[in-house]
């Protein structure tokens, strides 16, 4: 009985781990019951295969030293995006002539894969960490000016007419209403940002790099060190789902003046 | 209220107000013609007119945020060029900032005007406390009733002391009875504190029951079509608005704002 | 006078061309007066217009791009066929969204793109691989549009449906379809935009053909212009396709024009 509602409570928790378990055993157990052809064997590993190699990896030293050069890489990439997307997005929400001048730039270059770019940037700026800063910038800069701006856009006019009619200049408009009702757009663009800078590094480093993660999964697959790149991958991965959920925590926390948590897909 | 016989400036007055709505792709709309009247300190004045006819934009402009083409404005002698301490506006659609507290929601015009922390706290307090809100000073305007939001906005807006409040149709987005209860305590506020207030409606009961004097406006383009004093005793209860002569001033009213309401039927 | 009401009424339009005309014409002068160009490491718009032309008459470009879209065609169809009914039974069966929410959250939100260099390697450098790639990156937009779309789904009008006994194919057709729409429209969008990364990014790591491929080895090879032929084409079809979709969810979905989803 206990038990049982238990397991009803517990429902969504109990299915999705599940899943996961069961996916992983089953991955785990394939040569157990399939003998694969020697071709195929070359490419495939198990989870366990792939636990060993973390921590050897982990042991010599590797995982320490690729990490710090993608993650210097993904943090001034990152923070340049801020320091420049930010006070752009703000800028074009108030102003109509620099949206107007800068709207064809932004709306194209959002559009379009920014890693078209990468192999320009390695012939400008080398392999090495300059041109992984600027492809992470590339990617993570609009959505955090392009969130910015929707914020600023969205503000409602009569909050504004409101805080105008207790004589509140520009600068306490911005900072009274302005800014308060675009932290849920900028948060939810940083998330978007986190995404596309991970990518950067991942992409930058395949290409443009002889150190960092991104480039150990890389030369692990020109060796056939299948193990190794699922390293990488779950690295990434591990990276990836921590930093959406902290920034989602943050999310929910700065709405706490909403009715509901702001839309999230 | 009547003005006395020396001949003082009246306190607020507005004289030939104009204003045009220029707007692309569309010809421009004269929105106000000729606009004028006066109101003395300490009264009561409601507007009703039809939709449409720039009676909230009025209050805007008085407010200071809206600039008229042609025509002056003044109150206490002195034109009005923008927001000022001795204006303030009560929204229609409360306007609150969601993500502040009751309290720093009422703070806001103190906090703009540099007034230090624990002072504007300790006037937030009594406020909250004259609207009748003690124990939702940490809310947030989400978990409150569109009532309570309204006397939020209240609160806020006597928060700097104006001399005159405005008041934007604050009672159309409320539910009947809320509604019967905020003009009642309105009424009693508004006798403590003595404010001149303007207020904005779309209801004719609404105008004769709270206010001295009844300003009807035309259709667009809006200016004065009659003013209509209302000689009811204060102070005024619910049950006044069951009596022969309140229906009998609604009725007046209705015949002349009528007019305005079906087209063709203007003299 | 004309001149002036014109400006007012299309300031946006006007600013945004004199913008673009100045830059490029800015970029233009200054590597042709002031700048001397080391045609190895900057280019100019004239030599970029020129290769462009080149480029155009010659076979070699449309070839690429019909390899690149083949791959991308084959990888995206993957997607819609799986990621749609995913979607759905994850819209519509609670339990299957308990179960499969985690796990396909945790891919979506994950670089998968850092499978390229293995799927390259197990798939091949041709086809296979690539529409691999491109498959893994723009299925999540539609399993999640989908999901969201369904569960969108306003409670009310299925009882209004319901009240004028309507049947189960009356609420699907005539409620969940239509609700879903936008949403799938948007993941589409997004899908598109994740799967030109596929291509590029596919065809840079190791390929003989393809428009990616041919950016690269124009980089390599210091032909500057060339590889910005290349860049803007991939472009142009990246900004006309994500345009294409905007329309389309303005056309099905004129109710809820400017609402975003991821």
């Amino acid at each position: 009985m206990k038990l049982k509602t238990f397991c009803t409570e517990h429902e969504s928790f109990i299915l999705g781990t599940g899943f996961i378990v069961i996916l992983l055993a089953l991955w785990e157990s394939v040569p157990l019951w399939y003998t694969l052809p020697k071709g195929m064997a070359l490419f495939f590993t198990t989870p366990s295969k792939v636990a060993a190699a973390f921590q050897q990896l982990l042991i010599n030293g590797e995982i320490e030293k690729h990490f710090y050069v993608s993650a210097i890489a993904f943090l001034a990439g990152l923070g340049l995006s801020i320091v420049v997307g930010l006070p752009l997005g703000l800028l074009m929400g108030r102003s109509q002539t620099l949206e107007a001048l800068l709207d064809p730039y932004v709306t194209s270059f959002n559009a379009s894969p920014r890693i078209v770019w990468l192999p320009l940037m390695i012939l400008w700026f080398g392999i090495g960490i300059w041109s992984k800063i600027v492809i992470v910038f590339a990617g993570a800069v609009f959505p955090l000016l392009i969130n910015t701006y929707a914020g600023v856009k969205n503000v409602n006019r009569v909050l504004v007419n409101v805080v105008r009619s207790f004589g509140a200049n520009e600068w306490q408009l911005m900072k009274v209403v302005v800014l308060p009702n675009s932290l849920p757009y900028i948060i939810a663009g940083l998330r978007l940002a986190i995404g596309r800078a991970i990518l950067g590094v991942v992409v930058g480093e395949f290409f443009g790099s002889s150190q960092g993660l991104g480039y150990m999964i890389a030369s692990a697959a020109t060796n056939y060190k299948v193990d190794v790149v699922f390293v990488g991958v779950a690295i990434f991965m591990a990276l990836s789902v921590i930093l959406t959920l902290a920034v989602k925590q943050l999310e929910s926390r700065l709405a706490s003046w909403r009715p509901e948590t702001a839309k999230t897909f | 209220m009547r003005r006395p016989l020396a001949k003082m400036p009246p306190f607020i007055r507005a004289n030939d107000i104009t204003l045009v709505f220029k707007s692309k792709n569309r010809d421009p709309v004269t929105a106000l013609n000729n606009l004028s009247f006066e109101i003395e300190r300490g009264e009561f004045v409601s507007i009703v007119g039809p939709s449409g006819c720039g009676k909230s934009t009025f209050l805007n402009m008085l407010l200071g945020l809206v600039r008229p083409d042609s025509g002056h404005m003044q109150m206490n002698g002195t034109p009005i060029k923008g927001p000022g301490q001795e204006r303030a506006m009560v929204f229609q659609e409360f306007g609150l900032l969601p993500w502040r507290t009751v309290t720093a929601n009422v703070e806001l015009g103190l906090e703009l005007k540099g007034v230090a922390a624990a002072q504007r706290t300790q006037r937030a307090m009594e406020l909250i406390k004259l609207v009748g809100l003690n124990g939702f000073e940490r809310h947030y305007p989400h978990e409150l009733s569109g009532g309570m939001k309204q006397r939020v906005g209240l609160a806020r807006a006597l928060a700097t002391e104006p001399e005159v409040l405005l008041m934007d149709e604050p009672f159309a987005a409320l539910d009947a009875q809320t509604r019967d209860l905020m003009q009642a305590e309105l009424l009693q506020i508004w006798e403590r504190t003595k404010k001149t207030v303007l207020f904005v409606t779309h209801s004719i009961e609404e105008a004769a029951y709270l206010s001295d004097r009844v300003i009807v406006m035309t259709a667009r383009p809006g200016r004065t079509k009659q003013i209509i004093d209302i000689n009811l005793p204060r102070p005024r209860d619910y049950e006044m608005r069951l009596t022969p002569e309140f229906n009998e001033i609604k009725s007046r009213i209705w015949e002349v704002l009528k007019e305005e309401l079906i087209p063709g039927s203007r003299r | 006078m004309n001149a002036k009401d014109y400006y007012t009424e299309h300031r946006r339009l006007v600013l945004g061309v004199f913008s673009v005309i100045f830059l490029v014409a800015a970029w233009e002068l200054l590597l042709t007066y002031v700048f001397p160009v080391n045609p190895f490491f900057f280019t100019k718009p004239s030599l970029i217009a020129e290769a462009f032309k080149e480029q155009v008459q010659g076979a070699k470009l449309w070839h690429d791009l019909a390899i690149s879209s083949r791959a991308f065609l084959w990888g995206f169809s993957f997607a819609v066929i799986v990621g749609i009914p995913l979607g759905l039974v994850m819209g519509w069966r609670r339990r299957v969204e308990y179960a499969l929410d985690p796990f396909l959250t945790a891919m979506y939100a994950s670089p998968l793109v850092a499978l390229a260099p293995l799927l390259i390697i197990v798939f091949g450098v041709g086809v296979l691989g690539k529409a691999a790639l491109v498959f893994l990156l723009s299925v999540f937009p539609f399993v999640f549009n989908v999901f969201a779309g369904v569960k969108s789904t306003d409670a009310l009008l299925i009882n209004v449906i319901r009240s004028f006994g309507g049947t189960d194919k009356d609420l699907y057709f005539k409620v969940i379809l239509p609700s879903t729409m936008p949403y799938l429209i948007a993941g589409a969008r997004l899908a598109i935009g994740r799967g030109l990364v596929g291509i590029i990014v596919g065809e840079f790591y190791a390929a003989s053909e393809g428009i990616g491929f041919a950016i690269s080895q124009a980089g390599d090879t210091y032909r500057l212009p060339d590889m910005f032929v290349g860049i803007i084409i991939l472009s142009v079809i990246a900004v006309v396709l994500t345009e294409a979709m905007r329309r389309l969810e303005l056309t099905v979905a004129p109710w809820r024009a400017g609402e975003e989803v991821r």
